[in-house]
């Protein structure tokens, strides 16, 4: 058999390089605006546009699909030809896949600061771009298979199997979390409510860091260090043990983004006990990373792009072993809904995707232009800021996390909540948040020169667009080899390599998720509990359209410190109408379940036009506009219809006669505000929104008052 | 720290157990498949990053 000449595809990757650099700008900046926000509100510049609720989505959307996802790209296409001996696929599906993953990200840089959201964390984008992602994500499926399928190499080497569980898992994870209801162009409700909502969405958020964050990140991690290093990897058999167990243990572990929540017990405890095993195959990986380079520390002292590798390794290291941790029920008290966690994802995002992605680019692109890179010393200069803007990003907010988690618990010698004002333990960690801004200002510095020295070694170089390669055809049968297993088998098979991945991940999927979603016991209703009247509904939307939720939790957990400070902790039962749960994941501000009855209409009126009016030093930007915006009441039938469709027990014929409901109840509002010399329009956004914050919780205080009476 | 799983699991054990079992036997199931595969098997599986069968001399790539 004669050998065959084929070109690999550098243009494609060089595309995904670009784009990785250019979206890294700017969702790091957009990152850093937040961050700022957080300590001077004033940076949202007055926007509705730009304000914090609406723009950290857009920042995590960033980083993690924009940033991140092209470099997997980037990643996959360069080392996915090279590992199979063939060129990809189809030249007209990669271009489909660039274009289309591009068109999508400018999608979400348009809709989320519009307030275009379901609210689900990482998944905030409505249902027409959740279609184009799963369009996208089968074009890069059909690619990445027809590749495989052409391959001149039999056996797939384990950074590919990597790639493959990420495909099928994450097709699952996104289509499974946008089983949505669609009411508008851009509107949609989840079609799971509360508790059932949010196991599903934290089965989804948590997978996503495993197998966005992750898996692909341990592929090029087996495909680049070995490159890097001119070695092998450390133990190939240990890279085996790593995917197979990695994959089956991270899946159960979303439930830990949920303790002391409504979720039921038996599955808080399962999402626990796999989060502890967790560690073993994480740190099995970057041990076999860091082992790769024994015999080579001299180079690493030499080798920015290994430098970068090492601090990325470690990264990891720090963060999944910090993940146990936090999942641990005890630690997990105090650190959850804290900055704790803001630095726990941060050590992973900035050091582990971060410092990978740019080792690879380093690497890669003056290889693909083959020229040298244009300034060694920028690169160090790029390794010194960046690893210092995790230090000055990290420590503070673990001290951040701690001062409030901890202030939050205090209770003095009368027994009495020590800092009842919430307001208190914020104003005492804004100076960590200015730290903070400086930490991420400075790793964003860092990126700004390494594209300088990127563009610079480009241009002095020339871009292979197709690199010539040649390599044996594949023999059309196969020849059996003595001692045969059949794992040997599933590494030239790739469908049943999918096949096996996809139920492997599938077992802790369904011994999860089934329980909570069919078995009605495991959320006990609640008589007292009614449906959202249609001007609550409303104001519930723009509750979500503004973001309140990333500032503000929707749970009170069953400890003496929150009841004291919210009231009642929360019942699963509350939440049966709640079409998408609104729990949130952190507490900038304080929890908001028991809000309702808590101030008067007046107070929530003030606090919303300048919530410095009411609570000064706040941090909390001005929602001015929702006085003046007027409310859509055309939307109230098609609501209550999608609602009652879900569910939700609106009587047959009530979309018709909802809106009159509506004024009545928003005139009450607009009457009440009058009397304490507030002249509003029964029609505008800020009525909706209060009869909303009133509505919180009421029902079990209601409930509560009917026992008491008896 | 164990003392929550035996607490707040009465009655719902099978669900751990039925699950740290299923770990058990695919880790075992992995493992020895493992001890099994071939040396020679493994050195190629670990080479393969190392050998692009790119035309060009390496030289002018170095960086």
């Amino acid at each position: 058999m004669q050998p065959e000449k084929f070109y690999y595809d550098n243009k494609i990757v060089r595309n995904f390089g670009i784009a990785t650099v250019i979206w890294g700008i700017i969702g790091m900046t957009v990152g850093l605006i937040v961050a700022i926000q957080l300590f001077h509100p004033a940076a949202n510049m007055g926007n509705q546009y730009t304000t914090f609720g609406r723009i950290r989505p857009l920042h995590t959307n960033a980083v993690i699909f924009a940033f991140v996802g092209n470099a997997i790209f980037m990643g996959v296409y360069y080392s996915l030809q090279r590992l199979l001996k063939t060129r990809m696929f189809s030249d007209i599906l990669s271009s489909i896949h660039f274009w289309g993953w591009q068109l999508i990200i400018v999608s979400a840089v348009i809709t989320l600061p519009l307030g275009l959201t379901t609210s689900h964390e990482y998944a905030e984008l409505e249902w027409p771009i959740d279609i184009a992602i799963t369009l996208i994500w089968v074009v890069f499926g059909i690619n990445m298979f027809g590749t495989i399928f052409k391959r001149r190499e039999r056996h797939l080497y384990v950074a590919i199997w990597f790639y493959i569980a990420t495909f099928v898992t994450i097709a699952v994870l996104h289509i499974v979390n946008s089983f949505e209801l669609p009411i508008s162009a851009f509107k949609s409700y989840y079609v799971y409510a509360g508790v059932q909502d949010a196991l599903v969405q934290w089965w989804y958020g948590h997978n996503a860091v495993a197998f966005f964050l992750t898996t692909p990140y341990l592929g090029m991690m087996y495909y680049f260090l070995p490159k890097m290093a001119n070695r092998p990897i450390y133990s190939y058999k240990l890279s085996i043990l790593h995917f197979w167990a990695l994959i089956f243990i991270y899946i159960w572990a979303g439930p830990h983004h949920l303790l002391y929540t409504t979720l039921p017990e038996w599955a808080q405890s399962l999402g626990v006990a796999f989060s502890v095993m967790l560690i073993a195959p994480s740190w099995g990986g970057m041990i076999n990373g860091l082992l790769t380079l024994r015999g080579a520390w001299d180079k690493v002292r030499d080798d920015v792009v290994l430098k970068f590798m090492v601090v990325g390794l470690t990264a990891y290291g720090m963060a999944t072993f910090e993940g146990p941790l936090l999942s641990l029920k005890q630690v997990n008290a105090i650190g959850h809904f804290t900055d704790w966690i803001i630095a726990h994802v941060h050590v992973g995002a900035l050091g582990w995707n971060g410092f990978l992605t740019f080792a690879i680019l380093y690497w890669l692109i003056p290889r693909i232009y083959k020229t040298e890179l244009y300034s060694k010393k920028m690169a160090a200069f790029h390794f010194w800021i960046g690893t210092l803007g995790i230090l000055f990003y990290a420590v503070p907010m673990y001290w951040s996390g701690f001062t409030q988690g901890l202030m939050l618990k205090e209770f003095n010698v009368e027994g009495m909540l020590k800092y009842p004002n919430f307001l208190e333990t914020t104003m005492r960690i804004l100076p960590m948040h200015v730290m903070r801004s400086i930490g991420g200002g400075m790793y964003l510095l860092g990126v700004i020169v390494m594209a300088y020295n990127l563009c610079r070694t480009a241009l002095r170089g020339k871009l292979v667009a197709n690199e010539a390669a040649e390599a044996m055809p594949l023999e059309p049968v196969y020849v059996k080899q003595t001692g045969d297993h059949w794992h040997r088998l599933l590494e030239r098979k790739p469908i049943q390599l999918m096949i096996v991945s996809l139920l492997v991940i599938l077992v802790g999927t369904f011994v999860e998720l089934m329980p909570t979603l069919t078995i009605s016991s495991n959320i006990p209703t609640i008589a007292s509990v009614k449906p959202y009247t249609p001007l609550e509904l409303q104001g519930r939307d723009i509750y979500i359209r503004e973001g309140c939720v990333n500032c503000h939790s929707q749970t009170v957990r069953p400890f003496r410190s929150e009841t004291e400070r919210y009231g009642e902790y929360s019942k699963a039962g509350e939440f049966v109408y709640d079409h998408p749960f609104l729990w949130g994941s952190k507490r900038t501000g304080p929890d908001l379940q028991r809000e309702g009855g808590k101030y008067g209409n007046a107070w929530h009126y003030n606090h919303l036009m300048d919530p410095r009016l009411m609570s000064p030093g706040s941090i909390m930007p001005n929602y001015d506009w929702l006085l003046n915006q007027t409310l859509d009441t055309t939307t109230t039938a098609s609501k209550i219809n999608a609602m009652r469709s879900l569910g939700v027990p609106y009587a047959i014929g009530y979309d018709k006669i909802a809106n009159r409901d509506l004024d009545k109840q928003a005139k009450a509002i607009a009457d009440n505000l009058g009397k304490d010399h507030i002249k509003v329009k029964s029609d505008k956004e800020i009525v909706a929104i209060i009869a909303y914050l009133q509505r919180l919780g009421t029902d079990i205080k209601a409930n509560k008052t009917v026992s008491s009476n008896k | 720290m164990f003392k929550q799983f035996t607490e707040h699991i009465t009655g719902t054990q099978q669900y751990l157990l039925f699950s740290l079992s299923i770990f058990m036997v695919f880790f075992i199931v992995v493992s020895v498949l493992l001890i099994r595969l071939k040396k020679q098997h493994v050195e190629h599986m670990s080479g393969m990053p190392l050998n692009d069968n790119t035309l060009e001399t390496e030289k002018n790539m170095q960086p």
